[in-house]
């Protein structure tokens, strides 16, 4: 019996510029139908991984196959839709001229009405591409992405010229557009989006998956919970050997415990009678990234 | 191949868009043409068809050229890149420019020799008329073929002003402008072995009623495959950075 090819599948795949590597031995596979985040910081190295992936760059080692084939022999075949990061409007063409073209280039494309609708640009269809805002732009290389109805639509950054209000648009409409059984594979470093519109996320950093998992398995990896109490003037000695606690931090008066059994965590202190203030939340995925990057905290406003 | 005309079809509806080109390109060498055939004392007939012919050579240098330069401001925006991820092979993209070249270079042509025949009262025989327009369209193809060079091989700042003086340059030198009777003995020498004094060289002989010299297609088929493999170096060298 044949295996149906993964949509995307990448073995130890490396890619060095200069003395950069800037994806180092990355293996994972992404099923058929999966929505993806590809989540890291700038430079974490996305954009190199999604530009293995659509053959515009050979790895230095490893492999990397879209459906059971070389990069390029899927995008020949009109299997894959990309929106890329660094792409500028094309000058002194119709928003229409544009999408049909690219259209017309895959087999079995989607009409163009639908294609207009689902990136919200009907209205802009009779419009010169290099006289939209920023963000009308973004849609337009959005209908460019999906227009020929690929099989896997990539994403790098999708929404980073985006307001609130457009981003959640576009979530709307690559959710629609994913819905048919698609696989979309996009490429953020918003934790909320990849935890809001995304199946799985696969946290990148320096050149290396982190983590696999969903939002909530990468909360848990990361050190379930936070356990705080007021220190009241005693020290903190022999708090890092509680039940469950993997790290103590001291901020003013209190301490805050990471822990993997909250439970536990407590009852030991409630043993200490350290329950002034106490209070347990679940660890929020911005800490769950913190903890699997090791960078300093520096959250990118939305 | 559906896939190489449309492509022609977009890039060629790009480049008649652009303003720069139609007035670079299109509207300048008619403009000088009526310029220099109609001051002063040059109520000259063979001037004035010379000129033709060389304006027109001059407008299709530039025209041609200009697509090279679409090729590098293409580059600069990603848009080639996009292309990268569509069906169409990069081969049909490269062939489709080219032939974007061959196609822009034909207002030029027929612009200044409408103004010499309309304007200027040039009087040759139809099959005058139609073989020096032949030539002049074949025989910008060198020139495509250096601007594609410029354009694969140089930044979009560079290739602009390499397009600008390749253009300038190979106009002058190659008497486009100015008869090369008025240079200097020296500079006339030089001036024979440029392509563009070939180039027009090939229409001027037509106008005259007689075949190009040998020495006009030796020169140019010299250049032609030299521009040839400029194109198709700058081209491999940058193919995986487009």
């Amino acid at each position: 019996m044949t295996r149906t090819p993964r949509a995307v599948s990448f073995t130890g795949a490396a890619k060095t510029f200069g003395d950069v590597c800037a994806v180092d031995g990355v293996t994972l596979e992404i099923e058929r139908g999966e929505t993806v985040a590809l989540l890291g910081r700038n430079g974490a190295g996305k954009s190199t991984a999604i530009s293995l992936l659509l053959g515009l760059n050979a790895p230095d080692a490893g492999t990397v196959e879209l459906f059971g084939a070389p990069p390029e022999q899927a995008v020949r075949a009109g299997l894959v839709g990309a929106m890329l990061q660094e792409a500028r409007a094309v000058p002194r063409l119709t928003v229409r001229e544009l999408v049909a073209f690219v259209a017309g280039r895959y087999p079995d494309p989607l009409p163009l009405a639908r294609v207009l609708d689902l990136a919200g640009i009907t209205e802009l269809a009779a419009r010169r591409v290099d006289r939209l805002s920023g963000g009308q732009t973004q849609r337009v290389r959005f209908a460019v992405a999906l227009a020929g109805n690929p099989s896997l639509l990539v994403l790098d950054e999708p929404t980073a010229a985006l307001d609130v209000e457009a981003r959640r648009a576009f979530w709307d409409s690559m959710r629609a557009y994913a819905r048919g059984g698609r696989t979309v594979l996009f490429s953020t470093h918003y934790l909320e989006e990849a935890d809001a519109y995304a199946d799985r996320i696969l946290v990148l950093d320096r050149g290396r998956i982190v983590a696999d998992g969903t939002g909530e398995e990468l909360r848990h990896a990361a050190g379930g919970s936070l356990v705080a109490f007021d220190l009241a003037g005693r020290g903190t000695a022999g708090l890092e050997l509680l039940p469950g606690v993997r790290s103590v931090e001291v901020r003013g008066d209190r301490a805050r415990l990471r822990t993997d059994d909250s439970d536990a965590t407590v009852i030991a202190l409630a043993g200490l009678g350290a329950i002034r203030g106490l209070q347990v939340a679940p660890a929020s995925l911005d800490e769950a990234f913190l903890a699997l990057t090791g960078a300093p905290h520096e959250r990118e406003t939305v | 191949m559906r896939d190489m005309w449309d492509y022609l079809r977009l890039e060629v509806r790009r480049t008649l868009r652009d303003t720069g080109f139609v007035i670079g390109g299109i509207a300048m060498p008619v403009m000088m043409y009526l310029l220099f055939t109609n001051i002063g004392d040059s109520n000259d007939a063979d001037w004035r068809t010379a000129s033709m012919v060389g304006m027109a050579a001059y407008g299709a240098v530039g025209s041609a050229l200009n697509t090279g330069g679409g090729v590098a401001e293409d580059r600069a925006l990603g848009w080639l890149r996009q292309l990268r991820v569509t069906p169409i092979t990069p081969r049909r993209v490269v062939a489709g420019r080219a032939l974007t070249g061959s196609v822009t270079v034909l207002p030029a042509i027929c612009v200044v020799l409408l103004a010499g025949g309309l304007v200027n009262g040039v009087r040759l025989e139809v099959w005058q008329w139609a073989l020096t327009a032949l030539l002049l369209w074949l025989g910008s193809i060198p020139f495509t073929l250096l601007g594609l060079g410029n354009g694969y091989g140089l930044t979009a700042q560079t290739a602009g002003v390499a397009n600008m003086v390749c253009n300038l340059g190979l106009a002058v030198l190659g008497g486009l402008w100015f008869p090369v009777a008025l240079f200097p003995h020296w500079l006339r020498s030089v001036s024979a072995y440029t392509p563009t004094n070939r180039f027009a060289q090939l229409g001027v002989s037509v106008t005259q009623g007689h075949a190009p010299a040998a020495s006009a297609i030796l020169v140019l088929s010299v250049w032609l495959p030299a521009f040839g493999s400029y194109a198709v170096l700058s081209y491999r060298r940058n193919a995986g950075t487009v």
